[in-house]
């Protein structure tokens, strides 16, 4: 039913050249979260739309063919489970207690390298991977609950 | 007639919370004298000590990741069980046949 759904060439040709560039800023702005303006959620919220772009210009037929339920559940449990270890490697002091940038033996560089912050760079990839894998989730779940057309 | 008392009370409202929120001439929670700026408006404590607490130059990063991190863990179980729901409601897969 899902077939003939895509849009069409031109479209389809420029989501092919512009999805890689979506993805390549969204993982520039996670990954510089704690340098410059951004983060996980809006990096995360990014590289969704790219995933997005790609549901609409190439219909759910295809996104199904590449979209793996377990996976993204996977993903997105995954991230948040990093995120609250994150939190709690400061446990000896208080939760949320950034002790990777006080007494780490990582990420304790500089304040404006990339490898500084303590756990902000890990806590913005977790975010980041977890608001991917739900917006595209949410996404799918949506486009393909089409029972009003039976 | 009605409408004029409503309108006229709206107003009012809005004046008092402009008063009361402001902080030169609003209500005062906690300490005396003029400590109690320094605790509750605590952005330019922020600004000042983030780079050397946190590490990070993005000062909305340290915010949020550090000195709020509990409401951004609230936030992440917000969208967590937003996206839960959402796929557990719409998702046809197992219920109908594949179509």
């Amino acid at each position: 039913m899902s077939k003939g759904r895509d849009m069409g060439l031109i479209v389809k040709t420029t989501a092919r050249a512009t999805i890689p560039l979506i993805g390549i800023f969204g993982a520039y702005v996670v990954s510089h979260g704690h340098l410059t303006p951004g983060g996980g959620f809006q990096g995360g919220a990014t590289i969704a739309g790219a995933g997005i772009l790609f549901l609409i210009a190439f219909g759910l037929g295809e996104m199904k063919r590449r979209y793996n339920h377990h996976l993204y559940s996977a993903l997105e449990g995954l991230g948040g489970l990093i995120f609250l270890g994150a939190a709690m490697l400061g446990l000896g002091v208080a939760f949320f207690y950034n002790t990777l940038w006080h007494s780490g033996p990582v990420f304790n560089g500089q304040p404006g390298t990339l490898l500084s912050a303590g756990y902000l760079p890990i806590m913005n990839l977790a975010v980041g991977l977890k608001v991917f894998a739900g917006l595209v989730s949410a996404m799918v779940a949506i486009a393909a609950f089409r029972r009003w057309n039976k | 007639m009605k409408r004029t008392f409503g309108a006229l009370a709206l107003l009012f409202l809005l004046g008092v919370l402009l008063v009361v929120a402001s902080p030169s001439t609003g209500i005062k929670f906690g300490l005396g004298g003029e400590d109690w700026k320094a605790y509750r408006y605590t952005d330019q404590y922020y600004i000042d000590h983030g780079v050397q607490e946190v590490g990070g130059t993005n000062i909305v990063t340290d915010i949020v990741f550090d000195y709020r991190g509990y409401d951004t863990l609230g936030e992440a179980t917000v969208l967590f069980t937003a996206i839960a729901g959402a796929v557990a409601l719409l998702r046809p897969w197992g219920r109908d046949e594949n179509e």
